[in-house]
Order: structure tokens, then sequence, then C-alpha cells
């Protein structure tokens, strides 16, 4: 495969296709996450580290509308995000996994694809009832393209068995394609390594390079395991009680005082 | 090999096999239930007398009314108990319109004309009005839905049965006379004459096997097509996983109202069926909650979203209590036996998710490995 298009020398630049400035939301008297900001530029993959609790999963909420945010200014491309919907924001370009696996399970693994792809070219009542030559089109290209994404992803020979019986890795990758087939500029990915053993987290760090380059995707990635993210992660941002505590290429967070202690929660002076 | 993604270069050659659309196509399967209807209206009274006749009526109806509840309750997963509430608005609804109706235009509230005779045209014309009106109720219902969750939505539905039940209590009495209907002047027809508690007596009685089960043709080929389409999968997705669903771009507030809207309209539909139906007389009572239980009960037994479980379970649960009419009073707790032992054995209902061919269709293995260098 190629090497990654963009290079962590354009991270600066002021065309980021994801600009988030300054985003924040408070729980009660709980500050999940205070003035968080990022720029993801085209193509960019990103890393989003931190300890349990750090408010990781609560970024990924703020950026997909599932939480509003109380203040900051999310900017994807050249449109504003910050207030809308989570289906507007997927239809606006940015997708996501979960930590916790969530599929359709009672659907089969073609429909879970299908659903995703279905957002931008949805048929109406009418057309649906009276099974028109539109619908049909429509429905054949669903399919089309959900079996061509199974395929890359090899899952294809699984595309109608339902998507609870699936293994536990599948399960996992079929998140990432659904998550794909809506189109994405952006992919959030939550944890994709949890559970996997060595040589499947080897396989998969290689995969997220291959999905960024092949599907033209920017990438944040949330993950736990170190030596995956500071092998593929241009950039990375360490949060701690909601705050980024650092950014910077692989190399600086690795030696970064505030990042050690944060996760060994020592003082600085025991470095 | 789990964890995975060696991104095949190739592109995919072969195409899978594209089912083209045809306008006459798609019209084949409501023909052939309107034909089915029309023999059935024709020749099913000769064969098994006027009273098995009548509870085949009352099937068909049954069947329209757990079919369409399913579309909330099975697919969409909005957990619905007010949907005699919205047979009986319709039911009410096309009562008057035909009752009424038939006074203004011939003077007489009886039957007019025969088989597709004018006075029927009326009457399936009142019939979708009904239909038409109980889906706006259905929007106002549906809107609390976007809020409101489990068994605090289902409260919100029962409660949208019991207002209707109150408020067709307080209605006036009928209007008998054609000549008083013609004097009458706007005071008399506030608050509408329907009869209040006893029931709207008097309404022309046209529901026939052929009106009920083209009606019941329709509901099941729409009920069908929706779930197989984007639309019904986007519903499924809302009942398996709102917050997947939100992520994955569907409109979960759109698909939750529209569901509400579809299952009221043919909800109401039935109703007018049932309030034009011989030995009927629809009343106040027919909102209440023990009406919209027995439809539920339907949906969980035949399972979510399986419209065939649940037509299945719309006929056993309407047949059963017409065959045992001398037990009738134990009818309530054979319910109660049958759900216990239902959760006990199979919590998933009769067929579960599945449509009744699933059984004997063996399950496909694999839908096609195109590529000979995709290796597992």
């Amino acid at each position: 495969m190629s090497p990654p298009a963009t290079t962590s020398s354009a991270v600066q630049s002021a065309d980021a296709l994801l600009d988030v400035d300054q985003i924040g939301i408070s729980f009660g008297g709980l500050k999940a996450v205070q003035n968080f900001s990022l720029k993801l530029p085209r193509s960019g993959l990103f890393g989003l580290i931190g300890p349990n609790g750090a408010g990781k999963t609560t970024v990924f909420n703020l950026l997909t509308g599932v939480y509003r945010p109380d203040c900051g200014q999310i900017r994807l491309g050249s449109t504003q995000l910050g207030r809308g919907k989570p289906h507007e924001i997927t239809a606006a370009g940015i997708a996501r996994t979960f930590q916790n696996i969530r599929l359709f399970p009672n659907l089969t693994v073609l429909d879970n694809v299908r659903l995703a792809g279905q957002l931008r070219n949805s048929r109406g009542l009418l057309d649906t009832v009276l099974r028109t030559r539109g619908y049909h089109q429509e429905e054949n290209g669903l399919r089309e393209k959900a079996l061509n994404l199974l395929e890359i992803f090899e899952l294809q020979d699984r595309a109608e068995e339902l998507a609870s019986n699936l293994s536990y890795g599948h399960q996992r990758k079929l998140e990432i394609i659904r998550a794909l087939a809506t189109d994405p500029k952006v992919l959030l990915l939550d944890e994709p390594a949890a559970g996997l053993n060595p040589q499947e987290k080897r396989m998969l760090a290689h995969s997220i390079q291959q999905i960024r380059d092949r599907f033209q995707v920017a990438v944040l990635l949330i993950e736990h395991d170190m030596p995956l993210v500071m092998e593929i992660c241009e950039r990375i941002v360490v949060l701690d009680h909601g705050v980024t505590i650092c950014e910077g290429v692989p190399s600086e967070i690795q030696n970064d005082p505030r990042v050690i202690a944060a996760y060994l929660g020592g003082g600085l002076e025991e470095n | 090999m789990v964890g995975t993604v060696s991104l095949s270069t190739k592109n995919r050659e072969q195409k899978s096999e594209l089912r083209t659309g045809n306008a006459l196509l798609g019209l084949l399967p409501i023909a052939a239930g309107l034909g089915i209807a029309t023999l059935m209206h024709f020749f099913l009274p000769g064969l098994i007398g006027q009273f098995y006749a009548r509870i085949v009526t009352d099937i068909g109806i049954t069947i329209v009314l757990a079919v369409s509840l399913n579309i909330v309750n099975g697919m969409t997963g909005q957990f619905s108990i007010g949907h005699a509430g919205f047979m009986t608005l319709g039911g009410y609804t096309a009562a008057t319109i035909t009752y009424y109706g038939s006074m203004f235009l011939w003077d007489s509230a009886g039957k007019h004309g025969g088989f597709l005779g004018s006075g029927e045209w009326l009457f399936i014309a009142s019939c979708v009005a009904g239909g038409l009106f109980a889906a706006f109720a259905g929007y106002i219902v549906g809107l609390p839905s976007l809020r409101l969750r489990g068994d605090y939505l289902a409260i919100v539905t029962l409660g949208f049965g019991e207002i209707v039940r109150v408020i067709l209590q307080q209605t006036g009495k009928t209007i008998d006379d054609v000549e008083d209907f013609k004097n009458a002047g706007w005071a008399q027809l506030i608050p509408p004459p329907v009869g209040g508690a006893v029931g709207f007596d008097g309404v022309p009685k046209y529901t026939n096997l052929f009106w009920v089960y083209a009606v019941l043709t329709i509901t099941i080929v729409v009920a069908y097509r929706l779930k197989g389409s984007s639309l019904g999968r986007a519903m499924i997705s809302v009942r398996e996983d709102e917050i997947a669903a939100q992520a994955m771009g569907v409109n979960i507030s759109r698909q939750k109202v529209l569901a509400f809207v579809m299952a009221a309209f043919f909800a109401g539909v039935a109703g007018g069926l049932f309030a034009h139906e011989r030995g009927v007389i629809i009343s106040p009572k027919d909102a209440g909650f023990q009406r919209s239980f027995d439809y539920v009960i339907m949906t969980v037994l035949g399972g979510r979203g399986s419209i065939t479980g649940v037509t299945l379970a719309a006929v056993l649960l309407t047949a059963l209590p017409e065959m045992l009419r001398d037990f009738e009073q134990y009818r309530l707790i054979v319910y109660a036996l049958l759900l216990i032992f239902m959760m006990l054995v199979r919590p998933q209902g009769l067929l579960g998710i599945h449509e009744i061919w699933n059984f004997w269709q063996r399950p496909k293995s694999s839908v096609k490995s195109a590529s000979p260098e995709a290796q597992v």
C-alpha cells in the first residue's frame, strides 16, 4: 500500500477538515470535557488517549451530536456542526464506532451495512409501497454497495447471517464497515482494538492505515493500546480529567512528564 | 485473520441479480388478494354458513389491527397500548360519514345499492376518511414518543385510548329522523350526535367479506413491503438500538412518528369496517384498554415484527374464543396463562423475528463468494 498521503506537517494548517474549537460540557457539577480543541487535517490519523474516565468517549459523543456542547464550535469542512442532531452530523460526514459494540443484532450483516448506506437517498413511503422502478434501482444500488464493502473486508460470506452470530472480532470489523458505509469524511474509532489478541491488533493497525488511504477519510482513534497508537498515529492528544494535557507527535507524547504522571498517577518529580 | 482488513484491490465484477421494477408487477399481489376476496365474498358463506363467515370477517378485521399495531410495537419497538383508541376513532368517523351521509344523499340511513354499488363506495370512502382521521391522531400521539420510552410511552398511549373512550361517552344521541337531521342547527351537532355511552346504533351494515379482505390485502402488502425496504430497516434499527441508529444517519424521530401514523391509519380503516359490521354497535368502550390489550397480546404472541406470526396469532386468538363461546368468561384467564406460558418457553413469540417461510427455507450459507482469491 502507498504511504500516507498527508503528513503531520499539515497539522496546523488553517484548512483542517475537522476543526474543533474550545468545546466543553458539564454534567451537573462535573466538568466532563473542558476547552477541547482539535484540528484534524484531511486524511489525518490522530490518536486520542488518556486514563479511564478522562473524557475520551465524551469527546466522541460531543463530536457526533449525542451530547450538545455547552460551548465551543465544531466545523467540518465549511459546515458548522455544533448543535446538529446525530443523524444530521452523520449525514454531514462524521461516522463513528462504539466502544461497547452497538450493532443491530437482529438484522443481517448485509442489512447492518445497507442501513448505514441508505442515509442520503431514502425513498418515500409511496415508492416503497408501490415498488416503483426508482425504488428497485435504489435498493439494488444499496445492496451492491454494501456487498462491495463486505467484500473489501472479506466478510461477504457472512452477509446473510445475523450480526449477533458473528464472532467478537468480526463484530468489531462490521462496526467499522458500517461506519464506512455512511461515506464519512471523518471516522471516529472508539477502542477498536479492545478485546483483540496481539496478532489481531497488529493487523488492525495495518487496516486502519489502509482504510484511511483507500477511503480518503481522516481518522480519530481512541485506544488504550499504546504501541498501536504510537505506531500508526501521526499526532496524539492526551486527555486527563476532561482537560487536554498534552498534544504532539508520538515521540513527544512518550517522553512528556505530564502524560507519564497522568497514567502512573505520580507527581512530576517521581519521574 | 479476525481483526484484519486485507483490502482486496479488485472491483466486484459480477452484479447481483438485479430486480427491475415494473409497476404492473408491483400491483400483482394486490390484484391476487382482491381476486381471493371476491371469491370469498361470493362462495364462502355458502360453503361454511353465515355463522362461520361472520367469524372469518372478524378474523380479517382483527388481522388488520394486529398487523398494523405490529408496525409500531414490533418493527419500531415503541410500546403502544392505545391501538383500540385509533380503531374506535376511525370507526366513529366512518360511521358518522355513512350514517349522516346516507341521510343527506339518499334520505335514509339504510343500505343503498348492492355489491360495489354507490352505498358501498360511500362506505369505503368513509373508512379511508376514518383512517386519515386516526392517522392524524396517531401523529399527535406519536409526538410524545420522541421523548418517552418504554413504560412511559405505554402509559401515554393507554391514556389516549381512555381519553377517546371518555370523550365519546359525552356525545349526543343519534338523530334518527331524516327531517330532523336536515333541519338540525349547529347547536344540535355539537357535541356530535353519535350515540353517547350506548354506542352508535343504526349504522348501515355494509361490511362484507370482500371489503374486509381487500383492506387486509392492502395492509399486509404495505406492511410486508415496508419491512423489506430501507424505510422498514430504519424502523427496525430504531427498535434494535436508537443510539446506533442515529449514528448511522437514521432520523429516529421521523421513523417513530411515521410508524405511529401508519399504524393508526390502518387501525382507523379497520375501525370503519368494524363499525359497519352486522351485529356490531360500535361504542365508547371499544376504545378501552381491554381491546387494545388483545392486539398487544397478538403482536407479542406472534413475534416482534413478524407479519405472518402476528397474523397467525390474530387468527388463533379470534377464532378460539368464538369456538369456545360457552367459556367466554374464562377468556382473559386463558390469555393470561397463555402469555405466561409463552414468556417462559418462547419469549420471542411464535415466530420470533422471522416470517413463516423462513422456517422451511434452508438458511442461505453465503450470498456468493465471488472472488476466487478471497480466502477466509
